[in-house]
Parts: C-alpha cells; structure tokens; sequence
C-alpha cells in the first residue's frame, strides 16, 4: 500500500507554547488511522497544520507527494475536511451550504448540483434540504458539517472529532458512515477521545498526549504494550458498598489496580477468569451482592493508563 | 472569478436571510428620510419666517419688504411689535427685522439709513434671514450708489442749474438703477465677496442625502462583524482549507457588501426622486463617483475594524455606534453650518463629512461631477488607507 500521508517531526508552536512537540506517523492509502487522545493534546492542531490552515513551527507534512508548507493549494485539492465545529452558514439552508461550499471547492454547474443531490442523500438530509441549518439538531448539523468535507471526493478525509455531543443514534450513523467511505477506498484520519471509537473504526492508532505521539500501532500491537491485561468488571446492586468490595479487591495478589465506577468495580488482571472466583468469594464474605460480571480483553483505555498513569476521560 | 460571485452571492443569503435585514435596508432609511424631511410636500413653501416689524410705513419700507417677499429663502410675515416680539422671546421664529422710523429715500442717500435685525443664538435660519435681509438691503442700498455716482459724474461734466433739477437727476438714476438691478438680481449675489458661503439647505434634499448615507455606513461598517462571525463559526478556517486564495475571499466577500450597498443606495436615490421629487439625477456620472467611492471608503473601514473585534457582538455594536457617530458629526442628520467653526474643520477627518458634502454637491448644489472630484478623491484615499491596514493586519486563525 502507498503512502498518502507522512508526517516529519511536525513542531507547532503558539508563541511561546509548543502544542505540539516534534510528531512523526505515516497513513497508507485505504486505511483508516485515529488520533486518540483526550482534551488538549493537540489533535485539532495536528489537523489544523496537516490541512494547511496554520504553518508548522517545523518539520513538514507531504500529502500525496505534495509538501504542506511549500504547495499547500495542491494539497487542498486532494483533502477533504470535517472541522470539530460546525463549520456552516447557519442562516442558510443545507442545500445552499452545500452549494457554497462545493463552489470552494472549485466544482460548478451540473457536476455541482449533482454532487450536491448525492451528498444530501448520503447524508439522509434530502428530505430538510430546504430548511435552514439553524433549525436543525445537533446530529443533522454534523451530518451537513461531513457531508461539506466530501463534495469534492476527496482521496483523504480529516474527521476532528465528528462524534462530539450528539445522541448514540446520530453517532452510529456516522460511524458507519466512516466505514462506508472507507470501503469506498477514501483513506481518513480520524481524532477522537472515545477509546471506543479508534478501537472499531481504525486499522492503527496513534496515541497523542501533551503534544506528543506517546504509542502507534494497531491496536492489537498497543495492548501488548500494557502486558495484555484484561479487565474484570464487577457489577453490584445499588446501595451496596462499592468502596469496600474495590478495597478487597485491589488486596487480591493477581489484581494490579481497581477502581470503583457507579455501582461497579474494574480490576485490571493479568487472567480475569483466575481472578473471578476470589473476587466473588469476597464479596460475599462482605455481604455485598455481585449482580452480573464483564470480562474485558485489553484495550486501549488501559493502554492510556498505563502509558500516563491518567484516565484517557478526564 | 466564480468562486469571487459564490462567496458574493453568499453574502446576499446570508445577509437577506432574516426579515429584519430589510427593516435596516429600505424601510427605517425611508421612515427616517421622510421623519427629518418634515414630509414629501414638494411644493409646500420651504422659506424661513421672518417677522417683519414696519414702523416706518415709508415707500421705501414697503419696497424693502416686497423686496423680502420675492425672495427665495425668507417669507416675511408682518406684524405689530408686540407680537413680534412676544413670538422671538417665546423662540416661535428665528429672526425679526425692524425697519425703524425715518427709513425714507432721503436717509437713504445721506447714507444714515439702519435696520434692526434680532436672531435667535445657534439658529440656522436665522442665519438664512439674516443673509437674505442683506442682499436684499445691498441690492437697494447699490442702487443708491450707482445713482450718487452718476449724480456726480453728471455735475463734473455740467454743473446743474438747480437743486431741484439735480434732485430729479438723482431720482431718475435711482430709479433706472432699481430697475436694472431688479432685472439682474443673479449678479448682486455673486457680487458679495466678503459675506460668508450662501448656506443652501434644504431639509428634503439634506435628509435624502444623509439619510443615505447613515443607512449604507452601518452595513457596511458592519461588514466587521460578518468577518467576526465567519472567525467564530470557523467557516473563515474552512475555507481556507479549500483550494481558495486569501484573496479571493476577502475581495468576494468586501465586493458583495459593496455590491448590496450600490443596489440599497440606488433605492433610495430612486426613493429621493420619485417620492419626493428630489433632483439626484442632475449628474448621474458624479453620482456614481461619489457613491461608488462612499461604499469604498466605509467597507474599508468595515475591514479595518475587523482585525480589531474579537466577536460578533462587540462588532455589532461597535459599527451601530460608530455609523451613527459618524454621520451626526458629519453633517448628516443636521447641517454642518450649525457646527462651531472648530468642529467643522475637526469632522473633516471623517469620510461621512466628504461623503455628505459630495452628494449635496450634487443634488442640493447642482454642480458637476469635476465638483465632487475633491470629496471623491478623500473617500478613495480614505478607502484605500484603511485597506491597506485592514488587509495587513487580517488575521485568518
Ligand atoms: N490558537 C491557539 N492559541 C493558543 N493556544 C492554542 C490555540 N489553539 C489551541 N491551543 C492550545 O493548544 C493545545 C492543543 O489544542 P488542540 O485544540 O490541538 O487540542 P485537541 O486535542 O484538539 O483538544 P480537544 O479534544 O479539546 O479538541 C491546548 O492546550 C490548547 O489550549
Ligand atoms: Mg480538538
């Protein structure tokens, strides 16, 4: 697989604060690569220099062979972009803003309207097109917001954090959205805070914290890194004492760490199943009634902890 | 050059997207045109009252004050001195003349000759009054002049043999004096050299042509916060991440609202001629000068203020603020003559003063267009000054 995207040493500073520190990764053509990192750690910022809206402090970026800092308009021809705010003339309608927007984008008469007519049914808004966005839900305006990024089909498309405040229904939709273009052949580079979301859309992950790339790989690849842990999850019934059934828990010799979440207690263990039947065992010398039990594999979230010793939500 | 009428033609969207739009476009421009122009009666008599005190009775007088009733910017009104002078202390008129006892022909040529003229402080038409009270005084008082001079040039070729003959001589100059000046009367005003600019107001034509321009400045000014919002809603970094040069936008999006402000002052222009039978049309070329330079001058600004807001509120504000500012000190709701001299030659550096005496250059004054050239050329060079600062200091983060 060629490369679309390779990124070298990529420093951005504003004034005197670096919001991003020296980042490198590459992205094949077809695959879909996520930024994972929680609030701050430079994801919009990365994209925002990728898709030549700011220069780099230094280092560079080649898109398709274009540099970013030295040819950015051939650049903008072959990406597309989803910005993390709702980018969009809300006085018009959706159809107009498509419009407008399809007209940057340097398309124009019956290719123009006809792209626009496909984008309105993919993004199932043919029905409101007339409606002015600023009647619209939070959800439909994201759907306009990506359906904007698409209008020239572009070869690689920058999703910041499309999944941002709307309902789990709108966020399937996207989701499979996503992996509907991507079957297509369109290569994206995804950001997102929900481990959830890079762990079923991408093929590799890079995870950014305080401006530095701190793991890259495929997610099978990143748990390793944490030792292949899984996750035991303990669910109990309300007004029960969580606090000392975590305390316990954490005092068994296979469990590493526990942590007490609404009416449940997560134990990070080497072996969930080992660790199952103790556990079960001092809940009820405490008295406490277990309800139901989750056995996780490894993910990315623990590779976060383990990786900055924080929660990737903060 | 597509992309440039896109982005112009968004700015039509999304400027004409709310009903409200229009409130500010043609209708508080008209309602406020018509308020200040005291209506649309185009006939109605304009002139300034001025209340005229006879205690003379003399022919003399009464030549004075049909001299008064011919002309074109006072109407006076005759009264007793009590009235007269209850209504000036009670502020009811701005000016009173009192032709005194022993305003007679003889008083006339001896050169002793007075008038009282009472104004009001601060009052334009009391200036008016005053104005026209001396042409008209000077016109009667020239013709004195002409025939005491050719009374003595008379005498230096042949002495006359009586007084009285002499006093018929004199008479008869007078009077064919009167009569050529009467039929001259274009040429005593231009005449006056050391008396002040005529003031010409006219209250249709000042609320048409300020009126215009307070309504086009504030849009345009505006056009701050249309950059402000396209910062906030990050449709300005979207952009920027489509093959689309800096410049096409800025040029598009200030072309547009030049554009819109054009097709709002054609309106009004219009409005000014068909509804209130207002002359615009007098230099159609000179007036496309002027407002094409008008709308420069106030987008510039516009975009200048642009790199100075952060949000669309404070631009909000800031150019309702500024556009009324602006056009109240640049003689647009009231005429700059009322102004201090101070304050007149201070609201120079404001574009609505050129712009203001540009448009009644040509509707009030009837002049052509190589007589706003001057005006025009401020507003260009005010535009392009603050262009430049505008485009240097455009920040697209
Ligand atoms: N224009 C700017 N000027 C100064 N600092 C900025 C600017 N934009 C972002 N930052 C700072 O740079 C850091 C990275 O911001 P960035 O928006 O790239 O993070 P992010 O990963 O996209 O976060 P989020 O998930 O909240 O969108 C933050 O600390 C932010 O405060
Ligand atoms: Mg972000």
């Amino acid at each position: 697989m060629p490369t679309i995207l390779e990124v070298k040493d990529l420093v951005k500073k504003y004034g005197d604060f670096t919001a991003v520190k020296g980042i490198s990764f590459n992205i094949q053509e077809g695959e879909i690569f996520s930024l994972l990192g929680p609030n701050g750690a430079g994801k919009t910022t990365t994209i925002s220099v990728l898709s030549t809206l700011y220069a780099a402090t230094s280092g560079d970026a080649t898109i398709a062979g274009h540099s970013v800092s030295k040819d950015p308009m051939a650049v903008r021809k072959v990406i597309g972009v989803v910005p993390q705010e709702i980018a969009l003339y809300e006085d018009l309608t959706a159809r107009e803003n498509l419009n407008f927007w399809g007209q940057m984008y340097s398309l124009s008469g019956k290719a123009l309207k006809d792209r626009v007519e496909e984008i309105l049914e993919q993004i199932g808004l043919t029905d409101k097109a007339r409606d002015k966005v600023k009647t619209y839900s939070g959800g439909m305006k994201r759907r306009v917001n990506i359906g904007v990024g698409l209008l020239h089909k572009p070869s690689l498309l920058f999703m910041d954090e499309p999944t941002v405040g709307i309902d789990p229904q709108s966020r399937r939709a996207i989701l499979d959205s996503v992996k509907d273009l991507n079957r297509q052949g369109m290569t994206v580079l995804y950001t997102t805070h929900y481990m959830e979301e890079a762990a079923e859309l991408s093929n590799r992950v890079g995870i950014i914290d305080h401006g530095e790339l701190i793991a890259l790989g495929t997610q099978k690849e990143l748990t390793r890194q944490v030792g292949e842990m899984e996750t035991l999850v303990l669910h109990v019934d309300e007004m029960q004492d969580v606090q000392r059934l975590a305390k316990a828990v954490e005092a068994l010799e296979m469990v590493r760490h526990a942590e007490v979440s609404d009416h449940s207690v997560t134990a990070i263990v080497p072996e969930a199943e080992e660790a199952l039947a103790p556990a079960v065992t001092k809940a009820n010398e405490l008295g406490i009634k277990i309800r139901s039990v989750d056995i996780r594999e490894p993910n990315l979230e623990a590779v976060f902890l383990h990786l900055t010793g924080r929660a990737l939500r903060d | 050059m597509k992309k440039i009428l896109a982005i112009t033609f968004r700015d039509l969207r999304v400027r004409f997207a709310s009903f409200v739009e229009w409130l500010f476009f043609l209708i508080l421009p008209i309602v406020f045109t018509l308020v200040l122009s005291g209506g649309t009666g185009a006939p109605a008599d304009n002139r300034v009252r001025l209340v005229v005190v006879d205690q003379a009775n003399t022919s003399l007088s009464t030549e004075l004050i049909t001299a008064l009733e011919n002309s074109e910017s006072v109407r006076p009104d005759l009264l007793s001195l009590d009235d007269a002078e209850y209504q000036f202390d009670s502020r009811r008129v701005s000016a009173m003349l009192i032709i005194p006892q022993g305003f007679a022909r003889e008083a006339l040529e001896s050169g002793t000759l007075t008038l009282e003229l009472r104004q009001q402080p601060n009052s334009l038409n009391a200036l008016v009054a005053q104005r026209s009270v001396q042409a008209v005084i000077s016109r009667v008082g020239q013709a004195v002049a002409i025939a005491r001079n050719s009374l003595a040039e008379a005498e230096a070729l042949r002495p006359f043999e009586t007084d009285a003959a002499r006093q018929t001589y004199f008479d008869d100059a007078l009077e064919s004096a009167q009569t050529l000046l009467a039929e001259a009367p274009d040429r005593l005003t231009e005449t006056q050299g050391d008396t002040p600019d005529q003031i010409e107001y006219d209250p249709r034509a000042n609320s048409s042509a300020g009126q215009l321009i307070t309504w086009v400045f504030i849009p345009l000014i505006g056009l701050s916060e249309l950059f402000a919002y396209e910062r906030q809603k990050g449709t300005l970094r979207r952009i920027l991440t489509t093959p689309t040069r800096k410049g096409t936008y800025l040029f598009g999006t200030i072309f547009g609202q030049v554009l819109i402000a054009l097709g709002q002052m054609t309106l009004l222009v219009l409005f000014g001629i068909l509804v209130m039978n207002l002359n615009w049309g007098q230099d159609v070329f000179g007036l496309a000068i002027m407002l094409v330079a008008g709308a420069l001058a106030a987008a510039a600004l516009g975009t200048m203020l642009g790199t100075f807001v952060k949000t669309t509120g404070q631009a909000n504000g800031l150019s309702i603020m500024l556009g009324m500012v602006m056009a109240l000190m640049g003689g647009c709701w009231y005429p700059l003559e009322l102004f201090p001299e101070a304050v007149r030659s201070m609201v120079k550096v404001l574009p609505t003063t050129w712009a203001m005496q540009g448009l009644l250059d040509l509707v009030l004054r009837g002049q052509p267009w190589t007589a706003i050239l001057p005006e025009a050329g401020v507003l260009l060079g005010f535009a392009a000054v603050f262009f430049v600062i505008g485009i240097l200091r455009f920040k697209y983060e």
